[in-house]
């Protein structure tokens, strides 16, 4: 990549890129939106960067407010706070076709960098859902960010829930881990052939096995991320084989294709860049690699074409390689997905607000099935959410100030089919939606303790 | 759990000590050229979004233990530093220095004000991420994880990181400075959930 002329555009452009609108003073519609850009030649001060958690699923008479978190940063001012205001609107239509009608965002609390609008009740009842995206700018009408990056040609989307399955969860009991059906692959942590080894760094936490994967004929894949290297086990295989891929030996999830490919998503980028996702094959032999869109991801997958990565602050799925052919961010941009395409067709629609998750499995007209779950103890991440047949899996972590475990839902038209909890195991840090598989009815865990790293697998037909 | 990490942390870190004396010319001498010793600004009041202001500058800078000194030019000016050595003189804070100086805080423990500290303003402040947790100091209590927002933090014995945002599936994007090998920057973490990790805040924030 070309050095750019100044410091704060190399902050700016490597994270989204620029729009061409942008480098031409445009001011809506803008397509190819970035998650921090600027425009006018002016504005190579000023740096925008929003954040905003998309209603995703809404109930039934849910009041719908959209509310963007928005920070604008003057390169010549020291103090923060007297930085540069912001301004905001948001672009609505009723499900996903017609004209997109614009909206003000309007300013809440004392510092004026939260924007909030709510959605006209006639949109926000569409029972197609509705889309959108939001522009931010600088009250000096020099900088400009689109979230989703994509705009108009990637919008956000929101759907209703129907057919949903009520669950009531009721307080977690941490004193019942199940026990896994089989250990199918563990190292322990060291330098040996067949160890794994943990990243080095002063008060770095132990981090170390960062991701795995598991291919139909139940072979497990781990990323051993500080010996640059997979460690592979054959089903029924004690000992794994080694291989050698050239990655940045920092924590990085990993998902393994059809054909064999291994995909890398890095999680930290060189200067002026984002991050990776590096593709090898099964021999470790480079095929390429591709920058993601925006600054931040949240993991990789595979979807029906390809592999997608889920990436922020636009909150989509964007997929970065489409029949073995990588996706340049421009592409990824414009082809982000609110769900996560499905292998055997549609989405899946994952949010968690508070001590509630809602899931959604969808069809191109909309919602085809969907349950809503609340728990009495606290909910933190959504680690799997993943169909079985006419079932869903559902992995999520629950946690008070002291304890922690994941537990593991099977769900159905009618409820809970089967509840376990599992130990969270997590002794050294892995790539933060990295932790769980399923292929075919077995369910996989990567987990760690101070001896080292390990992969179980739980049977779910027989529970 | 956290003696063990920490255990691992320190075998780890004596056997980096060791490596550290054969290692090449790494001291950049990045503090002591560029940075400052100035006293801070007291400022009146302080946001959430005025102090995400603050950690976003330090983005894609450098990682230096023990230390609180940065630009805003996007890369890490003293990269590869031998991560056990505190006196490579490196750029960044590390992840409770770089905490200390976004939320504004006083060398004074006893002080719950706000000081405005220049980004070249070599600081790290009297708080390790063990202590933070524990809420120690005037300015900062211990909260509920659930309760954690943007610009609180979620700290174990060894790391702190702060709430930049909250994502759909129930992830934070965290802004910290990670490590050597990381740098200062926004990253998906589940720290929330984590039974090593506990919610601390900075307390008199204006909104």
């Amino acid at each position: 990549m070309d050095e750019l002329p100044n410091a704060f555009g190399r902050k700016l452009v490597p994270i989204a890129g620029l729009l061409a609108a942008a480098l031409t003073g445009a001011t809506s519609f803008v397509v190819a939106g970035s998650a921090i850009a600027q425009r006018g030649a002016e504005s190579t001060s000023l740096l925008i960067d929003a954040t905003h958690s998309p209603p995703l699923l809404t109930a039934p008479g849910e009041h719908v407010e959209l509310n963007y978190d928005a920070v604008c940063i003057d390169q010549e001012v020291e103090d923060a706070e007297a930085s540069c205001a912001v301004e905001g609107w948001v672009f609505r239509r009723a499900g996903t076709k017609g004209e997109f009608l614009k909206l003000a965002l309007e300013r809440v609390g004392p510092s004026g960098s939260r924007l909030s609008a709510r959605v006209p009740e006639a949109i926000a009842r569409s029972r197609t859902g509705f889309s959108y995206y939001a522009e931010i700018e600088a009250v000096s009408g020099t900088a400009v960010m689109t979230l989703p990056a994509g705009g108009a040609v990637a919008p956000h989307r929101s759907l209703p829930l129907e057919r949903t399955v009520e669950v009531d969860l009721g307080k977690h009991r941490f004193d019942e881990p199940t026990r896994p059906d089989e250990r199918v692959a563990s190292a322990a942590w060291g330098t040996g052939p067949n160890d794994a080894g943990l990243e080095q760094g002063r008060n770095l936490a132990p981090t170390g096995a960062s991701a795995f994967d598991v291919d139909p004929s139940g072979t497990v894949i781990l990323l051993d991320q500080a010996h640059r290297r997979v460690l592979r086990w054959r089903k029924g295989s004690a000992l794994p084989t080694r291989v050698p891929v050239a990655i940045a030996g920092t924590l990085a999830d990993m998902s393994l294709a059809s054909d064999g490919t291994i995909y890398v998503l890095e999680s930290v980028s060189r200067a002026g860049a984002t991050p990776l996702v590096r593709r090898f094959d099964s021999y470790g032999r480079r095929l390429g690699s591709t920058e993601i869109a925006e600054r931040t991801s949240s993991q990789i997958r595979q979807g029906p074409a390809g592999a997608l990565v889920l990436q922020q602050p636009s909150s989509q799925w964007m997929p970065v390689a489409a029949g073995g052919a990588p996706i340049e961010p421009e592409g990824q941009r414009q082809s982000g997905r609110s769900g996560r395409p499905l292998r055997e067709g549609g989405e899946v629609i994952v949010l968690r607000r508070g001590n509630e998750i809602r899931v959604a499995l969808t069809a191109p007209g909309g919602t085809r099935r969907s349950w809503r779950l609340a728990s009495d103890t606290a909910l933190a991440e959504v680690q799997l959410a993943e169909p079985m047949g006419q079932r869903l899996v559902l992995v999520v972590r629950v946690f008070t100030d002291g304890e922690d475990e994941f537990e593991v839902l099977v769900l159905d038209d009618e409820g809970i089919v089967a509840r376990f909890s599992l130990d969270d195991a997590d002794w050294a840090e892995a790539a933060p939606l990295g932790r769980f598989r399923l292929v075919g009815h077995s369910l996989y865990q990567l987990g760690s303790t101070p001896a080292g790293a390990f992969v179980d697998r739980y049977d779910l037909e027989v529970r | 759990m956290w003696h063990s990490r920490m255990l691992v942390a320190s075998l780890v870190g004596a056997f980096l000590f060791g490596a550290a004396g054969t290692a090449g010319a790494y001291h950049t001498r990045f503090v002591a050229n560029n940075c400052n010793y100035a006293a801070p600004t007291p400022t009146p009041y302080i946001t959430r979004d005025g102090s995400a202001a603050v950690a976003l500058r330090a983005r894609h800078e450098g990682y230096q233990w023990a230390g609180g000194c940065w630009n805003d030019n996007d890369r890490d000016d003293s990269p590869n530093d031998p991560t056990s050595d505190p006196s490579t003189d490196g750029e960044g804070g590390d992840c409770s220095g770089f905490t200390f100086k976004v939320w504004r805080e006083s060398l004074n423990e006893s002080d719950a004000g706000f000081q405005q500290w220049g980004m070249l303003r070599d600081v790290h402040g009297p708080y390790t991420a063990s202590r933070f947790r524990s809420g120690h100091g005037a300015p900062n209590i211990t909260v509920f994880k659930s309760a954690v927002t943007k610009m609180d933090a979620l700290a174990s014995e060894s790391h702190i990181g702060m709430i930049y945002a909250t994502n759909a599936d129930g992830t934070d994007q965290i802004i910290e400075a990670k490590g050597e090998a990381y740098g200062t920057n926004i990253w998906t973490r589940t720290y929330r959930g984590d039974s090593s990790y506990g919610g601390v805040r900075r307390t008199g924030w204006s909104s």
